[in-house]
């Protein structure tokens, strides 16, 4: 096993733990006994079956909730619903570590889908990435000889033989080059990359209650997923993109992209610049001061929208993802899934800000002008919810002075229009695929900032002038 | 005239290469013992004084390639590997120093590990699977398994080594990876049946 068990106890939201402490604990004990036996699948047979497993028990769950919930009081009701939740979290958790690979990249999409996968269920997929259980030496030596022609005995001057990270569909090794430079070398386990279509097959079974609510709408939204999975597993489309990342920033800004080394690089191996730092949970175990905090938030900031100024969405900005560095610098170390708005979706991010500041009156013109036909815009909920998400994005930005990351408020308005939005049969047919993954990352930023307890004035930073220009 | 040793395994070994070459350009339906000895420079009779069929020149290909695949096991070994490593690396090892033969293994694989083979058949892969199993149960041994290995495990591991190397004999994904993935597997499950774990099983049944 090489997770520590109360750090993912720790993460679940206290709320939870509070309400049902036996629960999680004892499920998560058996998952994790089974985890430690286990090796993903690359069968494609096998992985339909455990994914139409969890359909299934997916499915059940959602129909006993609504059952016991026709007999409950409200009070009730909420905390069946929180254990449901949980339950159907944890079964999620369970078959996509077993699976890992592409059903572990759409445990994190679980954000888009609230009604199935609310605030519990997030929170606890967003363990996920550090759990995979390792591969061994001998098969990082095959994987290595396979994609680079030569052994990592032959290619590294040193190669530490345990990972210090494990990803989705990767881990990663610290090791020098033969130069004596310290790299951080990212696998790829074999076979995950060639089942992503499989994959999206077996997804299209699992998320049956889903797509029985909101019909073909919802194709469009797989496609995205699809595109995006498919440049995660590609190495070589990472490298590209942490290489344009680099070109983003400059040294004043301390944001730190680290450089790929191509000749120690392929489609299954990518050998990058091993950047020193610590991610959240210690940084914020060593209480570090207001000033810190804020200032680190102030780049979390920055980086995320000088790079959607360049057209492009940190479209996986898990906390792992960012590295606090010793020296004040912040790393961002994994750009696997980077998404490169079209011309249309980044548009549409600007006239956000538009609406924002509008309101109904100039959320109906806008719409018009992309094209939504005018029959849709007679659903009010519809308009309600556009103007809501569009205040809530442009709320930091449009504040006077720093801006109170770690204030609840925020955060928790995200979940109360967000449950509209899941329910809302207009926007699932009228809704921008984009939009799915810049939500999911939008939440997950907010989330890194608010447990930072950042407070940041966005006005010291360029936006709209940044928007202006494209 | 004496036929010495020397130029009986000279001639063996020109039997082998020539083995090698014909069936790798043909196919294992298409290449007779006939042009194998054509091949070789032989009359066809006499290739059957070193080898009875086709089944055991293949044999005696896949058993030559066993001290070079140990070696390389042997170069890499550090003793600080868990056992499920050792077994893949092992397994790992032996699968890449056949790499030559694969275009004709796959078919040829149910001829000559046939389990239907018996002694008075003349098993051509009786004595691969000894040496193979003798490996193996060195590395079981060094790792603290009790021997002697029952009877029921060795044959149960010579048929999860005979799945993956169907399997890779057949594998069309680059590098073989799929071969690589499932051998990892089929390790992890062989190891956890030694230590009692039922592997995948726990969680279902705690969750009943």
């Amino acid at each position: 096993m090489n997770a520590d068990l109360n750090e993912l106890l720790n993460a679940l939201p206290q709320d939870l733990a509070e309400s049902a402490p036996d629960l999680p604990r004892e499920q998560l004990q058996r998952i994790f006994a089974d985890l430690a036996m286990r090796r993903p699948p690359t069968s494609s047979l096998h992985r339909v079956w455990s994914v139409g497993e969890l359909g299934v028990q997916v499915a059940l769950a959602c129909g006993v909730r609504t059952v016991r919930g026709w007999f409950s009081d409200a009070g009730e009701r909420e905390r069946q619903q929180l254990e449901s939740n949980l339950r159907i979290g944890l079964r999620i958790f369970h078959r996509l570590s077993y699976l890992r690979g592409t059903l572990m990249k759409l445990g994190q999409m679980a954000g888009s889908m609230p009604h199935l996968a609310p605030a519990q269920i997030v929170d606890t997929l967003d363990r996920l990435r550090f759990d995979a259980p390792p591969m061994h030496f001998s098969l990082i030596r095959e994987v290595v000889e396979n994609d680079l022609g030569r052994s990592p005995e032959e290619i590294f001057q040193s190669f530490e033989q345990n990972a210090f990270a494990a990803a989705s569909i990767g881990q990663v090794h610290r090791a020098a080059l033969k130069s004596g430079e310290r790299v951080a070398v990212k696998i790829q386990y074999p076979g995950i990359a060639r089942t992503i279509d499989a994959d999206m097959r077996s997804i299209g079974a699992l998320l049956a209650p889903v797509r029985l609510a909101f019909g073909d709408a919802i194709e469009g939204k797989f496609e995205e997923i699809r595109s995006m999975m498919k440049q995660e597993v590609d190495y070589k489309q990472e490298a590209e993109s942490l290489g344009f990342a680099r070109s983003v920033f400059a040294d004043r800004d301390d944001i730190v992209v680290p450089r790929v080394h191509p000749e120690y690089s392929g489609s299954r191996v990518l050998t990058m610049d091993y950047l020193s730092g610590v991610h959240v949970d210690d940084f914020l175990a060593g209480n570090p001061s207001q000033e810190l905090r804020d200032a680190f938030g102030a780049k979390i900031c920055f980086a995320w929208y000088r790079m959607h100024a360049e057209k492009m969405n940190y479209a996986d900005p898990h906390s792992g993802n960012y590295l606090f560095m010793n020296d004040g610098r912040l790393g961002l170390i994994d750009f696997g899934c980077m998404q490169h708005f079209s011309d249309n979706a980044y548009k549409s991010l600007g006239e956000s800000l538009q609406m924002a500041a509008g309101g109904t009156a100039a959320v109906r013109e806008i719409l018009l002008a992309e094209g939504i036909p005018e029959s849709e815009l007679g659903d009010e909920a519809f308009l309600k919810i556009i103007v809501e998400s569009s205040r809530w994005i442009a709320e930091p930005l449009r504040h006077a002075g720093p801006f109170d990351y770690g204030d609840p408020t925020h955060l928790k308005a995200r979940f109360e229009w967000g449950s509209g939005l899941a329910a809302n049969k207009t926007i699932m047919r009228n809704g921008t695929p984009a939009w799915m993954y810049y939500h999911r990352s939008n939440i997950a930023l907010l989330a890194l900032l608010y447990r930072l307890g950042a407070r940041v004035d966005m006005s010291q930073f360029p936006i709209a002038e940044w928007w202006s220009k494209k | 005239m004496r036929v010495t040793t020397e130029v009986k395994a000279a001639t063996r070994d020109r039997i082998l290469v020539a083995a090698a070459e014909q069936l790798t350009l043909g196919t294992w339906e298409s290449t007779t013992t006939r042009d194998i000895a054509a091949a070789a420079g032989i009359a066809n009779g006499t290739l059957f004084n070193y080898f009875p069929t086709r089944e055991a020149i293949v044999a005696a290909l896949i058993e030559v390639t066993t001290p070079n695949a140990t070696k390389q096991y042997r170069r890499h070994r550090t003793g600080h590997e868990t056992l499920d490593e050792e077994l893949f690396s092992f397994e790992w090892t032996a699968l890449k120093s056949l790499r030559a033969y694969r275009s004709f293994l796959a078919p040829a694989l149910e001829a000559v590990f046939s389990p239907l083979a018996s002694p008075a058949r003349q098993d051509p892969g009786a004595a691969i699977r000894q040496t193979h199993l003798e490996s193996v149960a060195r590395i079981l041994s060094d790792h603290g398994i009790p021997q002697p290995l029952p009877a029921v495990l060795l044959q149960l591991y010579w048929t999860l080594h005979l799945g993956v190397l169907a399997y890779w004999a057949a594998d069309t994904s680059p590098h073989q990876e799929d071969s690589l993935a499932l051998l990892d597997h089929s390790v992890k499950l062989f190891v956890a049946s030694l230590s009692g774990g039922a592997g995948g099983t726990i969680y279902e049944r705690g969750s009943e």
